[in-house]
């Protein structure tokens, strides 16, 4: 991997999205540090991309490798993982039923996903499916039952869930923005991910004296 | 730039990059910064750069002793954008208490928007804050906190008649 990429690229584009991942836009900006559970989301999803070696440690961090290597691929471990933990932040509804719901739904499927022991291409396409998920349903879904006004798909929503109280599902409206900002959010982080190390340099062995 | 830096020169550079960076977004969830002028002015005031817009400034007190307290306080976020000078969100809060002061009556908005003010002059000034200005009854940062929370307290001696007679600092 270019020296670049581990250096600069890939902690920017990662701390890129642990800045945007607790930012809500409302009447006014404010940052939002994600919430406990998001902490233990993260380090499931961390240990996720370690397991399907889409995160390769030993590529990061060796003896093989000089400090300022290992340094930099430490920024970029601990970069993975603040992003994975705002990723769930900016994912899941702010309070309420939706709150819980999403996060049993979102440990159960990496819990899923952590039992498959999958491989890289696999980890990748059911991050893309996870993230894709939750976005649709918190930003779409959610987004259109909260909207105060009457929406075809709050109207369909409202057929759906018949007998549910649409109450205990609403959630603070959200900017228009938002939507916009989670989904490059989103796609920075899985942009991040493919581009993190899959080999490591390789190294001749030549014995001494020959 | 990054193509003919060698290996080591950008290695250094991303580390100090994402250091650089990674303190930034420290910062911004801790400061919860709501304009871009507050960015700027709380990084600015971080390395102790940042400087009060100083005729604005003069203009609002000038207005603030003319008791023409709402342009004042305009004047004075003109001064202070980014609200890291703590003389200037005394006045603005000593304002919002003159404002909010009633002898039959106050308006408790005008006194909540003070004490914020308020506290953020004493949270910029952590080793205490006295303006020294004759023209005015409070010259320290707590005492004119304390002054617009007792006002927002309800007791017994709101009932008090004699109440009407107090002064107005």
């Amino acid at each position: 991997m270019r020296a670049v990429t581990e250096a600069v690229y890939l902690p920017l584009l990662f701390l890129t999205v642990a800045l945007l991942g607790g930012l809500r836009i409302d009447d006014r900006v404010t940052f939002v540090p994600p919430p406990l559970f998001a902490l233990v989301l993260g380090m499931m999803l961390f240990g996720v991309l370690v397991r399907g070696r889409v995160l390769v440690a030993e590529h990061l961090m060796s003896a093989s490798r000089g400090s300022l290597e290992n340094l930099n691929g430490l920024v970029v471990i601990l970069a993975t993982f603040f992003a994975a933990t705002q990723v769930f932040n900016l994912v899941t509804p702010e309070s309420g039923l939706p709150f819980l719901l999403f996060n049993v739904f979102l440990f159960v499927l990496l819990v899923n996903t952590l039992a498959a022991s999958p491989d890289r291409v696999s980890v990748l396409r059911s991050m893309a499916v996870i993230v894709g998920a939750a976005f649709v349903l918190k930003f779409v879904v959610l987004g259109a039952i909260s909207d105060p006004g009457e929406t075809t798909l709050k109207r369909l929503m409202y057929v759906l869930l018949e007998g549910v109280t649409l109450g205990t599902l609403t959630q603070p409206r959200l900017h228009p923005v938002a939507g916009y900002l989670a989904f490059a959010t989103l796609v920075l982080f899985l942009i991040g991910l493919a581009m993190l190390p899959t080999r490591s340099r390789s190294v001749a062995l030549v014995k001494s004296g020959e | 730039m990054l193509i003919v830096m060698g290996d080591r020169y950008v290695r250094i550079f991303g580390l100090a990059l994402a250091v650089c960076y990674a303190t930034f977004i420290v910062w911004l969830y801790v400061r919860q910064p709501q304009t871009l002028a507050e960015v700027t002015g709380g990084l600015t005031a971080t390395v102790g750069a940042y400087r009060i817009d100083q005729p604005a400034f003069d203009d609002a007190l000038g207005l603030f002793r003319r008791e023409q307290h709402e342009a004042a306080r305009a004047a004075f976020e003109r001064a202070d954008p980014a609200g890291q000078d703590a003389r200037t969100q005394f006045y603005i809060a000593y304002s919002y208490y003159r404002s909010g002061w009633g002898r039959v009556y106050q308006d408790n908005d005008f006194l909540k928007k003070g004490l914020v003010h308020a506290d953020k002059a004493i949270a910029l000034a952590p080793a205490g804050l006295v303006v020294d200005d004759p023209e005015i009854s409070m010259h320290n940062a707590h005492e004119l906190r304390a002054e617009i929370a007792q006002g927002l307290q309800v007791d017994a001696s709101d009932f008090n008649p004699m109440r009407v007679f107090r002064p107005r600092k």
